[in-house]
């Protein structure tokens, strides 16, 4: 057995087993779960540093910096020639290293530059954001709620686009704590949009109940496929 | 036997007696899965341009997110679309490196002397943090391959003849997103995205997230959508239509397995109210 196998064996076989342990939190909590718990966390949150090193600050930052992902060919020419520009990226670095100081008390005054940069960027991405993903939606709201088709109307667009209409209005109409006073037309019709707020939440809980069997169904097809052949071979029947 | 764990139990042997004994049953004709294949179908790319693929999802979403990557991913390599597979989710790395992989050994085993090399076929250009500002930056980069640097391996995309002139973000024809993270796939809706182009964008969700993405299909920001592994099963069996040698029974035993405990959640919910119901009747009826 090759070791790329053997190792795609041992991985199937821990696997099952985190599997098997996250699932025994059914029966009851346990040791057995509760150190499987504790290894995923920390395997996701080692995961993170690692791959930010190795897949980008090493290869994309401080490679380039230091001229080291420039390819020597056999005839001494060089893949790219090296650019000190790369160097200014220290500058950035420092500045973002400054959050650390967030430790100091005589200097964490440090920190807050680097928070108010962080800040100021993240708004002003979140603006330009929402603009970009709103607005197409606010145009998209406004449908017509008669349809034609070739001089007909057509029944089927037509009548989606008037559910879609009446419960969008009745839903912002719920949403209104201004104005309105009880027993103006307003307050009559704002109760209407709780119903549709409940179609809307069952909607959700539904598809939700769909995501978390799906994931079942995958566990088991693993459990009874990948991980029931590892079993075999580790005990020698396979 | 505490009655929670009676309901474990049933829900466990509905799920399992169809992977057990591999039953499939023909998946719903989903109308938001065919328009996404009429969408990729029609996406045409030139010498240099690219189809980039962000798989956004870790192991707690695979369920639904991995058979979604493989189909779209398969549909592309059937159509000789250069890809670029990329991910904002540190847990996604694993996926990949394995999706393209194990579907180009499938395509090259259905269709002997053919064959979808890494570096032809697709390119790996790994895990990129930052987010918005990371996909901002890329769509105001003059050069995307040069952007994108070096793939998982170390090599630069440059050195791939498919990958090394892909220009701007106008080489970038289409963009799928699979993911069940909501932000994340904000971030591509937000961003990917300049004045005068925008590329077509599809997008793979989990079950939990359907009732937004459809919003954006509604609003014309999403250009295809695959609903779940529901939406993956239909669109594999169009795929099949049209490539008869795709195998997708694993997938349909999925969506059968799926629909049995679907089946179990609607029984009990009826037992759960019926039986009550019964007793009191029975109650009343010894007076």
């Amino acid at each position: 057995m090759d070791s790329v196998s053997t190792w795609s064996l041992v991985s199937t076989f821990i696997g099952g087993l985190g599997t098997l342990a996250i699932f025994s939190f059914l029966i009851k909590e346990n040791r057995f779960y509760r150190f499987f718990e504790h290894l995923f966390i920390g395997v996701a949150a080692g995961l993170g540093p690692l791959l930010t090193v190795r897949d980008f600050l090493w290869p994309q930052i401080i490679e380039p910096m230091r001229g080291s992902n420039i390819v020597v060919y056999p005839d001494g020419t060089l893949s790219e020639a090296y650019q000190p520009l790369y160097l200014l990226y220290i500058v950035p670095m420092i500045f973002g290293c400054l959050y650390y100081f967030i430790y100091s008390r005589r200097h964490s005054w440090l920190a807050t530059v680097v928070i108010g940069f962080s800040l100021g960027a993240s708004g002003a991405l979140a603006i330009r954001g929402f603009f970009a993903e709103v607005i197409p939606q606010l145009a998209g709201s406004f449908k017509p709620l008669v349809v034609m088709n070739a001089g007909e109307i057509a029944w089927g667009p037509s009548i989606n686009n008037s559910i879609f209409v009446v419960t969008l209005l009745l839903v912002l109409n719920y949403f209104f704590f201004t104005f309105g006073k009880e027993g103006s037309l307003q307050g009559r019709v704002a109760p209407w949009g709780r119903p549709l707020l409940m179609v809307c939440f069952g909607a959700f809980f539904g598809s939700t109940v769909m995501a978390r069997l799906t994931l079942l169904v995958e566990r088991v097809q693993f459990l009874m496929g990948d991980w029931f052949s590892a079993v075999r071979s580790v005990v020698g029947l396979g | 036997m505490e009655g929670r764990r009676i309901i474990y139990l049933l829900m466990i042997l509905a799920v399992a007696v169809p992977v057990l004994f591999g039953v499939s049953q023909q998946p719903s004709r989903l109308v938001s899965a065919e328009r996404m294949y009429d969408v990729v179908e029609g996406v045409s790319v030139r010498p240099g341009e690219v189809a980039m693929v962000w798989f956004d999802f870790g192991p707690g979403s695979i369920a639904e997110n991995e058979p979604q990557a493989t189909v779209l991913i398969e549909h592309l390599f059937r159509r000789r679309i250069p890809v670029v597979v990329i991910s904002q989710y540190q847990q996604a790395e694993a996926f990949l490196r394995r999706i393209p992989e194990e579907v180009a050994a499938r395509l090259e085993r259905e269709n002997p002397g053919q064959t979808w090399r890494y570096g032809e076929a697709w390119v790996n250009a790994g895990y990129k943090p930052g987010a918005a500002i990371y996909i901002q930056a890329m769509v105001n980069t003059p050069d995307v391959s040069k952007f994108l640097g070096r793939d998982v391996s170390g090599m630069p995309l440059t050195s791939y003849p498919a990958f090394s002139s892909i220009g701007g973000i106008e080489g970038v024809k289409m963009v799928g997103e699979v993911t069940s993270l909501v932000g994340v796939f904000d971030n591509i809706i937000q961003f990917f995205q300049k004045s005068g182009y925008r590329p077509t964008v599809v997008h793979g969700c989990t079950s939990i997230t359907i009732p937004e993405a459809y919003i954006f299909l509604d609003s014309g920001q999403l250009n295809g959508l695959l609903e779940g592994i529901a939406g993956a099963a239909w669109y594999s069996e169009v795929l099949k239509k049209h490539f008869p040698k795709s195998d997708n029974q694993r997938l349909l035993v999925t969506n059968t397995a799926l629909s049995m405990a679907h089946l179990m959640i609607i029984l009990l919910i009826i037992a759960g109210n019926v039986a009550p119901l019964i007793g009191r009747v029975l109650r009343r009826m010894r007076g």
